[in-house]
């Protein structure tokens, strides 16, 4: 559907989301559905962007605070929470929003370069940002959000051990290295 | 060429008939000869002559028709089993192995020439040359002769040609009708014991059904993913699938005008070389009715051969080929429908019919054929003697068959598809996609258990309610059913692996110079593929543990007082929910003592230690790494990485492994192994707000403890349980959750392998089945995990990594030294 002709391709179709007031959009072509965002078990030892795992009719999916991986401060479970579950190359996973708004058509010319940042998301997980009339939308990159590039997962690791102290709920972020040993022999 | 389809049938094939040359070599070593196993042998090697030689493996077809010749020989009586002739069978099985290693290019450039000079070595030094075929094929004389010649003790093979001869008026052609005789008399000569041992004949399909299963079984074996369906058995009962489906027009008209390409299958049924040189003048149907008309005078019975080839069949002008074969070998094929060409070539629909003439009885010509692979179903119909005069008949024959074909058509499918298919292919993970969605059924139904609940609060109870609760019942039934029928389907028997071991014990019997008396037991009992692919390694180990330290020589074993020869027991049963596989020896056991002295000389005990151990303790260090008491180190075990790898391949896949062995009476090693790897039994325990899975398995037991009976040795907690001092790991801490600290704690005892270690939970929750589902890829391998599964009320538990735990925690020396301590 999405690469047939020269009139679509020249078109996107987006899932567009709320983070923090901010939209983003996410191409359609990879979103497999929207599900409201309950029964999450969380993962001890797993990075902390992951929140957990969830049952998508048999299936165990992760779950992952989209804010935190894009360097945002953690999502706040609401009202409107979603999750939008994509299959990026073979890999479903759920990716919790504050809020889906609308699935949106918009030419790809009208699709600009990301800036380094915007809105303090890191640019490497942007495909560009899109201008419309009077709103900004913001294009995530699903494969590098999903993409366990080690570097990020250092950032990551980082990042966990500096809010280790003051956050103690949230910091089971260890990354997959660290956790086990040192738990386990104390 | 041929697709990778057909030649992955023809491998799954090849892999199954060398098993049963493999296993009948066996017997015939172990119980000496035996005509049916010699027919077994022959049989599976001419398969695999006549399906290698289609294929274009020339050396394979070359070394099975020499074996083929060997076994001929034996068949007739000429030549002895001897131990010259056994070790050159397995020399030419592993040339056959190392040739289909060849074929998938694990091996290159096989030699077949030494072992095909050792087989006719073998046929040269085993007998006196017999009356040869060859000569009275020289002698190009009368058909007579050639009876004379070779074949004096087939069943009416030469005399069928003489038959054909006749019956076609070709007497003017007896010369070059003789000749063919005599040749084939060779050929026919090598079927002689067919009827024999073709089975006793007994009900029309018994054995046949019983030899289809075999196949479906074997096929099963192959390597990919194949899976048995339930339920599909071949019933034997059923029509042929070819007649049910094929439109009756097409199959009458077939029979009933006799095309020229009829007669051309006439004549191409009767090769090789054999067919008396039809007249073309003669239309066929006069010959086929004189021919059937003089059979019968000669005692030979005429059928019509429905046959049926599994829609699945990938190389149908092999089994066309192999069909026809095999029919020669017990008569003659007047003709085919559709022509033979055709057939040779795989073009035909789910089926073909076949005239045939034979002295066989129906019931025999009936198992033969169906004991072929890939046929599905075989319906042998007699050609009424005398029913109508001569030419009236074959008409009257065929159009009774079209009759019928005409009838089973419109009722057609159900029949058809009974006897069409018995196995289907299905990707496991299509299997694992039906487990999940019946997973999804099973949660719903809890959710509706508490619907009922909360109906019949409302409501009392009314029909409205008990209709409910009836639904909701009979819908926990069928989920149930479901999940257990698809769990069956992903089970293979426990022959896969158990197959390669007869052969494998006798080489290391002769090598070790010992004599071992190998009994297989319960090889049909069914296992989780899975759990099959993890068994072979910790089974071969164990065997030759048993063969290597614990079977005695044989002079040995007289002198005190055993047989000759040791035996091994390898026996697989289903307890309860489990399968238990026990391997037993009658050798020499394990000694405590010595087992204890070599412990301290490899600093595995201190002395103290040692003499501490009970001896319970002791026998269990052979599964400590490192640990081997073979005086000397060969090639076959006792390199000291043994039982430590075998019990934790085991551990591996949730089952364990246990021994008992008396000093002088033997070993007997007994492994427990879950039927499936895809459900398990777990504790499940909570922690804060989250359920947690522990794999029964490594669950030694549970017990409450107050916070006072914590000791600690440096920074580790520990307690001891009755004597024992164990480390003790909150699993609050190893997870960061909140949880529970003080008051009484639940402790949970896990073990894996020699080590014990105790984990505080909340709250024991209790057992319960659950399936297994991994985290997925993207999070891979989470420390302190190792999966996941759905609850019934849909959340999802994480199953804790018992054996990980165990591993990781720091147990031998916070023991020894709280052990020095007391």
């Amino acid at each position: 559907m999405s690469d047939g002709s020269n009139r679509e391709s020249a078109e996107l179709q987006l899932v567009v989301f709320r983070l923090k007031e901010q939209a983003y959009g996410a191409d359609i072509g990879q979103v497999l559905e929207i599900i409201r965002a309950t029964g999450i078990t969380a993962i001890p030892g797993a990075p902390s962007f992951v929140d957990g795992v969830i049952n998508l009719r048999g299936q165990v999916i992760p779950v992952i605070d989209t804010a935190r991986r894009l360097g945002l401060p953690p999502a706040v479970t609401g009202e409107g929470t979603r999750i939008i579950i994509v299959d990026v190359d073979g890999i479903t996973a759920g990716l919790i929003v504050d809020g889906v708004s609308e699935v949106l058509r918009l030419p790809a010319s009208s699709v600009r370069p990301a800036p380094a940042a915007v809105g303090g998301v890191n640019a490497a997980y942007l495909q560009g940002i899109a201008l419309l009339e009077e709103r900004l939308i913001i294009l995530v990159d699903m494969t590098r959000v999903l993409q366990a590039d080690e570097k990020l997962v250092l950032q990551e690791i980082a990042a966990a051990g500096t809010d280790r102290p003051d956050a103690p709920d949230g910091a089971q972020g260890a990354g997959p290295d660290g956790g086990p040993d040192a738990h386990g022999t104390r | 060429m041929f697709t990778d389809e057909e030649v992955a049938v023809f491998m799954e094939e090849l892999e199954e008939k060398l098993q049963v040359i493999n296993d009948n070599v066996l017997v015939l070593e172990r119980e000496g000869e035996s005509p049916a196993v010699i027919q077994e042998i022959f049989r599976a090697a001419h398969t695999i002559k006549g399906s290698s030689a289609v294929m274009g493996y020339e050396k394979m077809s070359a070394l099975t028709h020499e074996i083929e010749n060997l076994f001929d020989r034996l068949r007739q009586g000429t030549m002895q089993v001897s131990g010259q002739l056994v070790d050159t069978l397995f020399d030419a099985l592993d040339t056959l192995k190392l040739l289909k290693d060849e074929i998938t290019g694990q091996a290159a450039d096989v030699d077949v020439a030494g072992v095909v000079a050792r087989i006719r070595a073998c046929q040269l030094s085993c007998d006196a040359p017999p009356a040869g075929a060859a000569g009275a094929a020289g002698g190009g004389a009368s058909p007579a002769q050639a009876d004379a010649g070779g074949a004096a003790r087939v069943p009416g093979g030469d005399e069928l040609q003489r038959l054909l001869a006749a019956g076609l008026e070709a007497a003017g052609h007896a010369g070059g009708g003789g000749e063919g005789a005599s040749a084939d008399g060779a050929g026919v000569r090598e079927r002689g014991g067919m009827p024999a041992t073709a089975g006793d004949g007994g009900i029309f399909t018994g054995t046949g059904a019983a030899g289809m299963a075999a196949d479906g079984r074997a096929g099963l074996s192959g390597s990919v993913d194949p899976v048995r369906t339930p339920g599909t058995g071949p019933d034997a009962g059923t029509t042929g699938a070819s007649a049910g489906t094929r439109p009756a027009g097409e199959a009458g008209d077939n029979r009933v005008t006799g095309t020229p390409p009829a007669a051309e299958a006439g004549r191409n049924a009767s090769a090789p070389g054999a067919a008396p040189p039809y007249r073309t003048s003669l239309p066929l149907e006069e010959a086929a009715e004189a021919v059937v008309r003089e059979a019968e005078v000669r005692g030979y019975q005429a059928y019509w051969l429905d046959i049926g080839i599994d829609r699945g069949c990938q190389m149908k002008s092999v089994r066309a080929f192999l069909i026809f074969e095999t029919l020669q070998q017990i008569g003659e094929i007047i003709k085919s429908a559709p022509p033979a060409e055709e057939l040779q070539e795989g073009r035909y629909g789910p089926g073909f019919t076949v005239l045939l003439i034979t002295k066989e009885d129906p019931g025999q010509v009936h198992d033969l054929v169906y004991s072929i692979a890939e046929v599905s179903s075989v319906e042998v119909r007699p050609v009424q003697p005398g029913a109508a005069p001569a030419n009236g008949r074959p008409a009257a024959a065929a159009a009774a068959v079209g009759g019928r074909a005409a009838a089973k058509t419109a009722p057609a499918a159900a029949p058809a598809a009974n006897g069409g298919v018995k196995t289907v292919r299905v990707d496991v993970q299509k299997l694992d996609t039906l487990m999940n969605l019946v997973g999804e059924l099973v949660i719903d139904r809890t959710r509706l258990d508490r619907f009922v609940d909360i109906f019949e609060g409302k409501y009392g109870s009314d029909d409205l309610a008990d209709n409910i609760v009836e639904i909701s019942n009979h819908l926990g039934q069928v989920t149930n059913d479901l999940q257990e029928e698809i769990m069956k389907a992903r089970m293979l028997p426990v022959a896969t692996v158990f197959n390669r071991l007869p052969r494998m014990v006798r080489d290391l019997a002769h090598k070790m110079g010992k004599e071992i008396d190998f009994v297989i037991e319960g090889r049909e009992t069914e296992l989780d593929r899975n759990v099959i692919e993890v068994i072979g390694d910790p089974l071969i180990h164990l065997l030759r543990n048993a063969v290597d330290h614990g079977i005695e020589p044989p002079e040995e074993r007289l002198r005190l007082g055993k047989p000759r020869a040791g035996r091994v027991l390898l026996k697989a049963a289903y307890v309860e929910s489990h399968i238990v596989i026990t391997l037993s020896d009658d050798g020499k056991g394990m000694e405590p003592a010595r087992i204890r002295q070599k412990a301290v000389e490899k600093g595995l005990l201190t002395p103290e230690q040692a003499a501490r151990a009970g001896d319970r303790e002791i026998l269990d260090l052979i599964f400590t790494p490192g640990f081997s008491t073979a005086r000397q180190v060969s090639d076959i075990s006792g390199r000291g990485v043994g039982m430590d790898i075998v019990r934790s391949q085991i551990e591996q896949i949730n089952g364990s492994v246990e021994f008992t062995t008396a000093p002088g009476k033997g070993a007997t090693f007994t492994i427990k192994l879950p039927l499936t790897l895809a459900i398990i039994r777990a504790l499940m325990v909570a922690l804060g707000e989250q359920v947690y899975a522990f794999p029964l398995a490594n669950v030694v037991e549970t017990l409450a403890l107050k916070t006072e009976e914590i000791r600690r040795v440096r920074r580790a907690e520990a307690i001891v349980v009755r004597g024992r001092v164990l480390p003790l790991v909150r699993l609050t801490r190893l997870f960061r959750e909140k949880g529970r600290e003080e008051g009484r704690l639940s402790v949970v005892i896990l073990g894996s392998a020699e080590k014990k270690v105790g984990v505080v939970v909340d709250r024991l929750i209790g057992e319960q089945e659950i399936v297994i589902k991994s985290l997925g890829g993207y999070l891979g391998q989470v420390p302190g995990l190792s999966g996941a599964t759905i609850l019934g009320d849909g959340r999802v538990a994480l199953i804790v990594d018992a054996r990980g735990i165990v591993k990781e925690t720091g147990v031998e020396e916070t023991v020894y030294e709280v052990n020095r301590a007391m």
